[in-house]
C-alpha cells in the first residue's frame, strides 16, 4: 500500500465518478416483502455518485435495501443491479466486490484483531499470506496499529467500529457500504471516522454508500443523496449541483446588527429573515454581496459568518418528508 | 442557592477507578451540553445528579433538593439513561403508565399524562404495541416521554437523540427548547457537536473526570488565550486579501489554502478585523463565504480534550 | 532518497479457489480449539485405549508370551466384537471432546453478530456449516475410525491375508459406524450451538440432550411397559445400529432398521434447525 509522494499533486475538491464508469446501483420496480408487509415497493433509481448518502426515516426501508443488495433477503419482485451483476444471478460476484461495515456490533471476542481481519481476507479470496499482510495494513490504515494484537472482546466500542471498516476494506472492495459508521463514537473519534471516510473517497478506488441519521456527516462526505420514506424513494439528487444552483441566496452571521441593517437590506430590495440569530437573505437582481458589505461598513457591524447557504441538505430532506 | 443545580467539591470513585474528581458547578436553566470523550465522567455526573450515586467527598443540590431525597427530587426532575433496557412484557403505555403511577398520582391523572407525553414524541400509534417490538428510534422516544411525562422542571438527558432520524431530531430539539424556554433545566449530553452549538445555551467539557471548561462555549472560546482566533475566507483572489491583511498588525499569521481559493486567518483581534474586511470587500474583493474556523463546540473541544489517539 | 507514504491500494493479486474457502474455516476453527490446554488434553486422553488395543493384537499373536504369562489365548481373540467394543469405548470419548469442542464452534460468531460479516462476501451459508463441521468430523474421526482403521492394518498384517478376506467387511462396518456416530454428534452439537449464545450452555444442553433422553426414555419403557421409550435414547439406537453392523445379537427391542430412520430423522431436524439458525439477518414480522 505504499506510494511515491507526488509533490504538486492537486487535491480533487469535487468527487464525482470517471466519466463514462458504469452506474454504480440500478433499482428497476424492486420491491421487498416480509409475509404480507411490503417494505420496498417499486423502487426505481440509477445510482451514479463516487459516495452516495442513504437517508430516511425510521422504518423507511433503508437497512432493507441494503440487505437486498447484500442478497441477505430475497427480492420480491423487480430487479436490481450492482456493478451490472444482477441480485438474482450474480450475487456472488456482488459480494467479490462490496465491502459491507454492518451497523451493530459485529466482531468474534477471543480472537486478536490481525487474525480476525486475516481470516475474513481469506474468506474473501486472498491467499493467507496476503491476507496477512492486507490485515496488518487495513489495521494501520483505520488507526488500530498499536492494539491490533489484542482480542477484540477488549476493544471500546470506537475501536470496534474501527476494526468493522478495516475487514470492510482488507479486501478490496470496489464498493463499501456503511452503516451508521459513525454511531457512539465521541466527537474525536466521530471526526477520525468522517475524515478517514472522505480520504477514502478521494482516493477514486471505492465508491461508497453511507447510511446514516446525522445529515451532517451525509454533507460531508457525499456527493449523492438518496432519501426513502415509507418503502419508496422521495428524493435523489447530486448534492454539488444543488449547492450550486443556490447562488442567490446568503446566510449572514453578524455582531452589532440591530433592525437598521435589516432594514437597509430590505431597502436594496433583497428579502431577508431572521431565524436564531442568523440572517438569512436573498439577493436581488443586480445586487451582489459587497453590496451588503457596504451597508455593513456603514454601520459598523462585524461580518463574522457568511456563505451562500450552508443547509442545504437539511432543506432537500425537509422538502422529501413533507412531500 | 434554589434556582441552580450546584455541585460543590463532589468527587466519586468506584473503588480505585475515577468517576469524577472536584467538581464545582451551578447549572442555570436553559439548555446545558455535557460534553466530552467516552469515560469521561458524563454518565457519573448524570446519575450523582439524579441521585442513583453518592458522591464520595462533596454535595450535590438540585433547585435546592439534595439528591439522597428521591421523594422530592424526583418530583422536579427526569432522567432519560443512555441504556437500552426495558421491563419485558409491557406495551408502551403500560410502560409510561406504571412509572407514572409509582409517583402516587391518581389513576385517571397518571393516564391522561402518560397519553399526553406520548403524543408528545408522536408515539400514539404504536402505544399498544410491546415496547421489545419497538425500532432503536422509538425506544428512545418512549424512554424520553417517560422522562418529561410529569413535567419536571429539571431533564436529564443522557445521549437523547441516539438512534433517531433527522425529523425525530428537530422534532426533540424543537422539544428540549420549547421546555428551555419556560425556565427548565435541560442537561444533555451528546457527541454531536455541531448540533450542541446550536441548542446548547452553556456547554461543559468533561475529560478523564474533570471539568476542564464551562459556560458558553464563545466565551469559553475567548478565554483560551494560547490560540488567536481562526478565521477562514474563501474568495477570488486571497493572496491579494492576504496583502491587505499582512499590512494589520491584528494579523498574526495567514495560510493560503490549496486550492488558491481561500485562506486561514490567525488573529487577535477578530472585530478590528472584520470591519477590515467590510472595506477590503466593498474595494474589488470578490468575499464567498467567511467562516470562524474554530468558534464552535468541535474546535474548542480539540483544543481543550484534543484529538486523543483512538487505541488506548 | 524517497519519502514513502502508506494509503489505500486495491487488491489485484490472485485469488483462492472458490470451493477451497471453506477450508479456511476449518484451519482458524482448529487453531482456536487446540489452543485450550483441557481440549489438547482429552485429545490426548482418547489416544491411550487404542494403545491398549495394540498392545493386545501384539500380545494376541505373541501365543509364547501368553504362555509364560498362564493366559489361555481365547481371551484374546481379535474378531468384530474386539472392534466392536473398541468402538463402543471410543464413542464415548468422542462424545465428551464434541461436548467440549462443539458449542465453541458456532456460538461466538452468533453471540456478537458476525455472521453477517461472512455472509456478506462470497461465502454461502453451505459452505459455513461445511466448513464449520469439517471441523468436528475431522476431529472425531482422528478418535473414532483412523485408530480403527490402523488397528486393523495391523492385525491384518499379523494374523495373514485368510483371516484378512474373512473379516474385511468389518474394516467397512467400522468406518460406515463411525460416520453415523460423528454425523448425528456434530449436528448435535452445532445445533444446539446455533440456538444458544453462551458456549458453556450449549455444552450442557448436548449432555443434557443424551442423559436426559435416556433417562426419559427408560421412564416411558417402565410406565408404558413398551420399548419406544429407546427411540428417545440416541446412544441406544446407535449401540442397535452397531450391534446390526457388527453382526452381533440384538436386544429384542426395536429393529435395526428402525433405528437408522430414526436416527435419519434426528440429523435431519438438527440440518433444519442449524440451517434456520445461521443466516445473516432474520427475519423479524
Amino acid at each position: 500500500m505504499s506510494t511515491l509522494v507526488q509533490p504538486g499533486a492537486p487535491a480533487s475538491t469535487v468527487a464525482s465518478p470517471r466519466p463514462g464508469a458504469p452506474p454504480l446501483i440500478e433499482l428497476q420496480n424492486l420491491s421487498v416483502r416480509f409475509g404480507k408487509r411490503d417494505i420496498l415497493c417499486n423502487l426505481t433509481a440509477s445510482l451514479q455518485g463516487q459516495a452516495i448518502g442513504l437517508l430516511g426515516p425510521n422504518g423507511a426501508g433503508k437497512s432493507t435495501l441494503i440487505n437486498t443488495l447484500l442478497g441477505f433477503y430475497k427480492a420480491y419482485s423487480g430487479s436490481a443491479r450492482v456493478f451490472t451483476h444482477d441480485i438474482r444471478t450474480g450475487m456472488r460476484q456482488i459480494r467479490s466486490l462490496v465491502g459491507y461495515m454492518p451497523e451493530n456490533d459485529a466482531f468474534i471476542s477471543k480472537m486478536s484483531a490481525v487474525t480476525f481481519v486475516q481470516m475474513i481476507g481469506e474468506l474473501s479470496g486472498l491467499p493467507p499470506d496476503m491476507a496477512l499482510e492486507r490485515a496488518h495494513e487495513a489495521l494501520f490504515y483505520v488507526g488500530l496499529a498499536e492494539a491490533r494484537y489484542r482480542n477484540l472482546g477488549t476493544y471500546s466500542l470506537g475501536m470496534k467500529q474501527l476494526a468493522k471498516l478495516a475487514q470492510a476494506i482488507v479486501h478490496g472492495p470496489k464498493l463499501l457500504i456503511l452503516d451508521e459508521p459513525t454511531n457512539g463514537l465521541d466527537p474525536s473519534a466521530r471526526q477520525r471516522m468522517i475524515r478517514m471516510i472522505r480520504e477514502i473517497r478521494d482516493t477514486r478506488e471505492m465508491r461508497i454508500v453511507l447510511c446514516s441519521h446525522l445529515l451532517r456527516d451525509v454533507e460531508d462526505t457525499c456527493d449523492e443523496v438518496l432519501i426513502l420514506k415509507g418503502g419508496q424513494i422521495a428524493h435523489y439528487s447530486n448534492i454539488d449541483e444543488e449547492r450550486r444552483a443556490n447562488k442567490r441566496f446568503l446566510e449572514l452571521e453578524t455582531y452589532g446588527a440591530n433592525g437598521n441593517f435589516t432594514t437597509a437590506i430590505e431597502k436594496l430590495g433583497c428579502e431577508c429573515a431572521i431565524s436564531a440569530n442568523r440572517l438569512k437573505l436573498v439577493l436581488a437582481d443586480g445586487i451582489n454581496s459587497s453590496d451588503i458589505f457596504r451597508l455593513a461598513a456603514q454601520q459598523n457591524v462585524r461580518i463574522r459568518r457568511l456563505n451562500f447557504r450552508r443547509d442545504t441538505l437539511e432543506d432537500i430532506f425537509l422538502k422529501a418528508m413533507e412531500s | 442557592m434554589n434556582d441552580r443545580i450546584v455541585f460543590e467539591d463532589v468527587s466519586k470513585f468506584y473503588g480505585e477507578i475515577l468517576g469524577v474528581n472536584r467538581v464545582n458547578l451551578s447549572i442555570p436553566p436553559g439548555i446545558t451540553s455535557l460534553v466530552g470523550p467516552n469515560g469521561s465522567g458524563k454518565t457519573t455526573l448524570m446519575n450523582l445528579m439524579t441521585g442513583l450515586v453518592r458522591p464520595s467527598r462533596g454535595k450535590i443540590q438540585v433547585l435546592g433538593y439534595r439528591t439522597d431525597d428521591p421523594d422530592n427530587l424526583f418530583k422536579i426532575l427526569g432522567y432519560s439513561t443512555q441504556f437500552d433496557a426495558f421491563p419485558k412484557g409491557l406495551t408502551g403505555f403500560e410502560f409510561l403508565y406504571s412509572y407514572l403511577r409509582l409517583s402516587g398520582q391518581d389513576a385517571s391523572m397518571c393516564e391522561r399524562l402518560a397519553w399526553r407525553a406520548i403524543e408528545r414524541v408522536n408515539l400514539t400509534e404504536a402505544a399498544h404495541r410491546k415496547v421489545a417490538s419497538y425500532s432503536k428510534g422509538m425506544r428512545q422516544r418512549i424512554r424520553l416521554s417517560q422522562a418529561l411525562a410529569h413535567d419536571p422542571k429539571v431533564l436529564v438527558l443522557d445521549e437523547p437523540l441516539n438512534g433517531l432520524d433527522p425529523l425525530a431530531r428537530a422534532e426533540m430539539i424543537a422539544l428540549f427548547r420549547a421546555a428551555a424556554a419556560e425556565g427548565c433545566y435541560v442537561i444533555i449530553s451528546s457527541h454531536i457537536l455541531h448540533e450542541v452549538d446550536i441548542i446548547s445555551d452553556q456547554v461543559v467539557m468533561l475529560s478523564n473526570g474533570y471539568v476542564v471548561a464551562e459556560g458558553n462555549i464563545q466565551s469559553v472560546r475567548g478565554e483560551i488565550q494560547e490560540h488567536p482566533t481562526q478565521i477562514m475566507i474563501r474568495c477570488n483572489h486571497p493572496r491579494a486579501l492576504a496583502a491587505r491583511m499582512l499590512d494589520s498588525n491584528y494579523t498574526i499569521e495567514i495560510s493560503i489554502h490549496k486550492d488558491e481559493h481561500g485562506l486561514l486567518l490567525k488573529t487577535r483581534d477578530a472585530d478590528r478585523f472584520y470591519l477590515a474586511l467590510n472595506e477590503m470587500a466593498i474595494n474589488g474583493i470578490e468575499i464567498e463565504s467567511i467562516a470562524p474556523a474554530d468558534d464552535d463546540a468541535l474546535s474548542v473541544y480539540e483544543y481543550l480534550i484534543g484529538s486523543e489517539e483512538v487505541a488506548q | 532518497m524517497a519519502i514513502y507514504r502508506r494509503s489505500y491500494k486495491p487488491y489485484t493479486g490472485s485469488l483462492t479457489p472458490a470451493w477451497s474457502r471453506f477450508l479456511v474455516l476449518f484451519r482458524y476453527s482448529r487453531k482456536t480449539l487446540f489452543r485450550s490446554k483441557l481440549q489438547t488434553g482429552l485429545f490426548v486422553v482418547c489416544f491411550f485405549f487404542p494403545l491398549l488395543c495394540l498392545g493386545a493384537i501384539y500380545l494376541a499373536h505373541n501365543a509364547s508370551f501368553l504362555a509364560q504369562m498362564g493366559v489361555p489365548p481365547q481371551i484374546l481373540t481379535i474378531d468384530n466384537r474386539f472392534f466392536f467394543h473398541f468402538l463402543g469405548v471410543q464413542s464415548v470419548l468422542a462424545f465428551l471432546l464434541t461436548a467440549f469442542a462443539g458449542p465453541g464452534l458456532i456460538s461466538p460468531d452468533l453471540a456478537n453478530g458476525a455472521l453477517p460479516l461472512y455472509f456478506c462476501r462470497p461465502f454461502s451459508r453451505a459452505e459455513y456449516v461445511l466448513g464449520k463441521s469439517s471441523v468436528l468430523a475431522i476431529l472425531l474421526s482422528e478418535v473414532t475410525w483412523i485408530p480403527g482403521i490402523v488397528l486393523f492394518i495391523v492385525q491384518s498384517s499379523l494374523a495373514g491375508a485368510s483371516w484378512t478376506w474373512q473379516n474385511l467387511w468389518i474394516a467397512g462396518s467400522l468406518i460406515l459406524s463411525s460416520l453415523i456416530w460423528i454425523a448425528i454428534l456434530s449436528l448435535l452439537a452445532m445445533a444446539l450451538s446455533a440456538w444458544v449464545k453462551w458456549r458453556i450452555v450449549a455444552g450442557a444442553l448436548l449432555l443434557a440432550v443424551m442423559f436426559f433422553g435416556a433417562g426419559f426414555g427408560q421412564a416411558i419403557n417402565a410406565v408404558l411397559r413398551t420399548d419406544s421409550g429407546y427411540f428417545l435414547n440416541v446412544a441406544y439406537l446407535m449401540t442397535t445400529i452397531w450391534k446390526g453392523m457388527f453382526d452381533m445379537p440384538l436386544d429384542q427391542t426395536i429393529s435395526s432398521f428402525d433405528a437408522w430412520v430414526a436416527l435419519l430423522l434426528y440429523c435431519a431436524v438438527c440440518l433444519w434447525l442449524l440451517l434456520r439458525k445461521v443466516r445473516a439477518y432474520e427475519v423479524v414480522r
